[in-house]
């Protein structure tokens, strides 16, 4: 079975390409929600789904309580299951920087991709947007292609107040990525899955690791707006 | 407008999308081998052209970050940070990354509206500028005849840099409020006297200890963005430890070091006992106090003898062992800071418990250190000339005499005095407020003043929305958001000072004038020819031309290129770049700049002590004015007070009867609080302000219903679980909501957030988008029909009695008692119920709190010696 985890296109320490990679540090994430509205100004992002979302678990018993966030995004995995979900060839893996990455005009929103992330990462765009004239295919996180390519990094990373997001090369060892996964200990999420996650965390709880997809419900408290949100969705 | 409808195709959407992201894929020649910057560019992420960037400064709350809006294809589609600004540093907080929805949205007033039906009835018609200015003049020009002072101009938020308040002064009216009571007003007012200031910038990225009393500034506070960002830095670089006394598990708390959960009002007797410790166990800066202070080791060690661990546990319910254990601490942990904000403040005498956590810093000297509790550092800007002179008579309700010590005013009570009939209002104009909403008794108490035409005769909202005060109006004049006006800025939300300001972004949208303009308008509608003496005042050409004449001639702006220079970075000066390695702005060597501490210590030059004279304590007399202070045969500027040194005693209290130095007042109501009674609190979500952002739908998406905080074992007493719907009863009504039950709150509290629970504000707030959009001119949003929440929470103000503070005159928001129970079978969600003579009989027991009361007296004991009100001279009320 191993093998058929094995990806031809992995740039992971492939000498002459990039390969980017966040890291969030979540000693210094203070749950401000920034990235999640910087990323929905980028993109367009419509009401109702997120490119990246930053959940969170309260943990203890009184008076011995914290809270833990875990801002989520697509992994750009080196071997994402998304794109050998997709029948059409529209969700793709660039080369040179590892960004996984959808062709809108391929797209047939099967949603085949949607039921092999790992990570909820995918969604599909509701038919109504603001001015941008793309829906109902399927889009996710981009890591900003359009920014980073250009020299930018991306809008979530810019936006960080605690500068807990921080991008960068991880094929290149000077890098800020690159010493920060050498030097300090960092996890990834769903690391059985076997999908080579790019997104490494600094400090993240059991409690928002351990749950496998159960961590993305939503708290009890919110169950009345889950249920409006199953019937309202899409609409 | 026509840009607003700009939409590329979709088939050449797609066809550029795909062809540049394939050319990507094919061509690494498009990466760079660098590290990435941190932003001053965006790109279009369809067709990776560039987005046309102006630096503006961002308004979406009032820590004023700078920002770079994007613009592409004449619409704002993007907010960032901009990288040149030495307090944001490139970053925006959620809020500020959604402004533009300010601008765009669909339920913006874009032109002027006059009401035809009964006050509040929701009918309108559309008039023209010319109709409503001339009809607000006609009404101005009565009113001024009768008494200039019967013309009312209340703000919430004024950053027009003082063209509002040169607008009432023109009309020759001192009745001008603000919102500080209900915001931090005592804060203010507890620091003030002691050392000049109004606020204290912790120099959080050096410190290696953080002590923070209700401060939630990982979500709000003064100065969220730029403060948290090196309150991150400080814990993660510099491994500071951060302690948190609040009453519920605020983000902040949640990741504190240690939150310590403390019983509402009674953050200052907690502070207090550290200081008892500290001084018990001689940890203090003994050479601070005696060179900086008013009073001697010895006299603090004498006065703090009272406070005592056990004393303050047992109002607090902070354990004996975590206050010793964390005055030792604090004590031996150099440099270390505190921070506040509302938690102590609001509440009757918050004024006190702040003044009791400042003490802290001070008596271990870490004051103006590096890493320590540090003087605000800001920048002035120019007034165009001439200004108009203050007016003639001064005004009641801003003079208010029963609060002669609360100089940011007491605006929270100015339904009950207008009722009492303290002072008469002819014409009352309101500008980015929305007390039916934000204040104390919201539409039980200002909505009852507003709809009352016999209090309130004539009443213009300056504002871009339906919100719950201006559905009350009789005349809408419709303002520019933040993004299209020009307004100067400067806040000290740094150790560096800078100015900044705000350039229009686009043109403003529809019939919408910025603010200034609007005035202007009305002033020249009255005063056409000049004769009346007041067109004088409003002479410039249009918002660019008052910046140039606040901004010119600031010395070293001016030689920068002014107003010129600003439009190009938006701030002056500019410290550095913004490193990406580091996320901190370095200078030309590389390493990050730092910014000069020890102000208190720079030295009087000769020409300075020319003419001047030493008093006995040292102060340096100069024209009456005291310059300095000398200390140990050096002349030093000393602190911004009136013997320039910092006044632990603050003499001007004990004039009417409060106690000069630090102390604790528990709040009589809460002594013999009933088992099943709780305190009820507020606060605001990271993702909103008090009552604009539930318009904004990023916001509204992430936080848009405000179910009540109870304690799991709470709960577990009083049967009631997630979900289930709970009666909160206060002494003037009643709420019916949804109960959160979980462990991150103190079992005697309950919180409710503010910012949701809107009956206007438009569609999106008040959950109406069956409605049809753009009723008022603006482009309906397609998105909206993505909103899947159908729970827009309840509003608690309604509930929640005035309170003021006989000194800072802050609104108690901290101190209703309430009961909770299970909601009965005639409870709806939303059921919301108070009564305006219950807040009536409130406001007349908070006022006998007032210097001036009768429970004054009974409430200082220690001032037996006081010789009572009329031994106080009456002091003119000033604030801003």
């Amino acid at each position: 079975m191993s093998e058929l985890r094995l990806s031809s296109i992995e740039t992971r320490g492939v000498p002459g390409k990039k390969r980017y990679a966040m890291v969030i540090d979540l000693r210094r994430c203070i749950g401000c929600d920034a990235c999640m509205t910087a990323c929905k100004a980028e993109f367009d992002v419509p009401v109702g789904v997120f490119r990246t979302w930053v959940p969170y678990r309260v943990v203890g018993t009184y008076p011995n309580v914290r809270k833990h966030f875990m801002p989520r995004l697509c992994n750009h995995c080196d071997d994402p299951p998304c794109v050998r979900a997709c029948p059409v060839g529209a969700t793709y893996k660039v080369e040179d920087g590892g960004f996984v990455l959808q062709h809108y005009d391929r797209c047939i929103g099967c949603k085949a991709c949607m039921a092999s992330c790992p990570y909820n990462a995918r969604f599909m765009l509701p038919k109504s947007r603001t001015y941008t004239d793309i829906t109902s295919v399927v889009d996710k996180c981009t890591f900003c292609h359009h920014r980073v390519t250009q020299g930018l990094a991306p809008a979530c990373v810019v936006t960080c107040i605690g500068r807990a997001r921080i991008f960068g090369d991880l094929n290149d060892p000077a890098s800020e990525v690159s010493r920060l996964v050498s030097t300090l200990p960092t996890q990834v999420l769903r690391p059985e899955e076997g999908t080579k996650p790019h997104v490494f965390y600094i400090g993240l709880d059991r409690h928002n690791s351990e749950f496998g997809r159960a961590v993305y419900s939503p708290l009890e408290v919110l169950e009345e707006d889950r249920q409006a949100f199953n019937k309202n969705h899409g609409a | 407008m026509d840009m607003l409808n700009f939409k590329i195709s979709r088939r050449a959407f797609l066809q550029a999308s795909a062809a540049t992201t394939a050319a990507a894929a094919a061509s690494p020649r498009l990466l760079r081998a660098m590290e990435v910057e941190l932003g001053g560019k965006d790109f279009s992420p369809v067709n990776y052209t560039e987005r046309k960037a102006i630096p503006t400064t961002c308004h979406v709350c009032n820590i004023q970050d700078g920002a770079i809006a994007y613009v592409e294809n004449g619409r704002i589609v993007k907010l960032e940070g901009n990288p040149e600004h030495v307090s944001t540093r490139g970053r925006l907080c959620a809020k500020g990354n959604s402004g533009m929805w300010y601008t765009y949205n669909p339920d913006r007033i874009l032109y002027p509206l006059k009401r035809v039906g009964a006050r509040g009835e929701g009918k309108w018609k559309r008039i023209t500028w010319d109709e409503a200015l001339a009809e607000i003049a006609q009404k101005l020009d009565a009113a001024i005849k009768e008494d200039p002072n019967t013309v009312m101009l209340k703000w919430g938020r004024d950053r027009t840099g003082g063209a509002i308040v040169r607008f009432i002064k023109t009309l020759g009216s001192a009745t001008m409020m603000n919102h500080t009571s209900v915001c931090e007003s005592s804060k203010k007012i507890g620091m003030q006297p002691t050392w000049g200031p109004d606020i204290e910038t912790p120099d959080f990225a050096n410190t290696k200890y953080i002590l923070n009393f209700g401060s939630n500034v990982m979500e709000a506070a003064y100065f969220h963005n730029p403060y948290v960002q090196r309150v991150a830095e400080g814990m993660a670089d510099n491994k500071a430890k951060l302690v948190t006394f609040d009453v519920r598990l605020s983000n902040t708390a949640g990741r504190s070091d240690e939150w310590i959960p403390v019983f509402p009002g009674t953050d200052g007797a907690v502070a207090l006992a550290l200081g008892h410790v500290i001084l018990r166990d001689d940890l203090q800066d003994s050479d601070f106090i005696n060179t900086w202070t008013n009073v001697t080791v010895e006299e603090l060690k004498d006065h703090y003898r009272q406070f005592t661990p056990e004393w303050a546990s047992k109002l607090s319910g902070v354990p004996v062992e975590t206050i010793e254990r964390i005055a030792h601490e604090f004590a031996t942990t150099k440099p270390a800071t505190t921070y506040t904000y509302r938690g102590p403040a609001k509440h009757l005498y918050g004024a006190y418990n702040e003044k009791a956590c400042m003490m802290l810093p001070i008596m271990t000297g870490n004051i103006e250190v590096r890493g320590g509790y540090c003087l605000p550092r800001g920048m002035g800007y120019q007034q165009p000339q001439p200004e108009p002179p203050k007016p003639a008579k001064p005004s009641w309700m801003s003079d208010h005499p029963d609060y002669p010590l609360a100089e940011h005013k007491v605006a929270h009570l100015v339904p009950f005095w207008i009722a009492e009939g303290k002072q008469k209002i002819n014409v009352y104009f309101t500008y980015m407020d929305n007390p039916v909403y934000t204040n104390p008794g919201a539409q039980a108490v200002w909505g009852k003043m507003f709809r009352d035409e016999k209090l309130i005769p004539f009443y213009v909202s300056m504002s871009t929305v339906m919100g719950e005060e201006t559905a009350l109006a009789d005349i809408i004049l419709p303002d520019c958001m933040y993004l299209e006006r020009w307004e100067p800025e400067s806040m000290p939300n740094s150790l560096w000072p800078w100015l900044g300001f705000r350039q229009p972004v686009i043109k403003p949208l529809g019939e919408t004038r910025e603010t200034r303009i609007i005035l202007r308008d009305i002033i020249h509608k009255l005063d056409p020819d000049g004769s009346r003496g007041m067109k004088k005042y409003w002479n410039f050409k249009d918002g660019e031309d008052y910046m140039r004449q606040q901004f010119d001639n600031v010395p070293g702006l001016k030689e920068a290129g002014g107003v010129d220079f600003l439009k190009k970075h938006g701030v002056w000066p500019i410290y550095g770049k913004l490193d990406p390695a580091s996320g901190k702005i370095v200078d030309k060597t590389g390493r990050p700049i730092e910014p000069e501490y020890g102000l208190h210590k720079k030295e009087l030059s000769a020409a300075d002590m020319t003419g001047a004279v030493v008093e006995k304590n040292g102060t340096i007399m100069k024209n009456g004015k005291a310059i300095g202070v000398q200390r140990k045969g050096r002349n030093y500027v000393g602190f911004p007070t009136h013997d320039r040194i910092i006044n632990v005693r603050v003499d001007e209290w004990a004039e009417y009867g409060f106690n000069p130095m630090p102390t604790f007042k528990q709040i009589p109501w809460h002594k013999d609080m009933k088992d099943d009674e709780m305190i009820l609190t507020t606060y605001k979500f990271n993702v909103h302000v008090q009552s604009r952002t539930a318009s904004v739908k990023w916001l509204a998406e992430i936080a848009h219903s405000n179910p009540a905080w109870i304690n799991s074992e709470t709960g577990r007493k009083l049967g009631i679980k997630t979900g289930d719907l709970v009666r909160v009863e206060s002494k003037v009504g009643y709420l019916v909501t949804k109960a959160y039950v979980f462990e991150g709150i103190n079992p005697k509290v309950v919180a409710i957030p503010i910012g949701c629970g809107h009956w206007e504000y438009g569609r999106l707030a008040s959950l109406k988008l069956k409605e049809k959009g753009g009723a008022w001119g603006a482009q309906d949003d397609p998105d909206l029909k993505n909103v899947w929440w159908e729970d827009n929470g309840v509003h608690p103000n309604l509930i929640i009695p005035v309170v003021a503070d006989p000194i800072g005159g802050s609104q108690g928001w901290f101190d209703t008692v309430v009961k909770v129970t299970k909601a009965g079978p005639n409870d709806k969600y939303g059921d919301v119920q108070a009564s305006w003579e219950k807040h009536v009989d409130a406001f007349k027991e908070t006022m006998r709190y007032a210097y001036t009361g009768d429970l004054h007296r009974k409430m200082h004991p220690e001032m037996a010696s006081w010789g009572g009100p009329d031994s106080a001279r009456h002091k003119e009320g000033g604030g801003h």
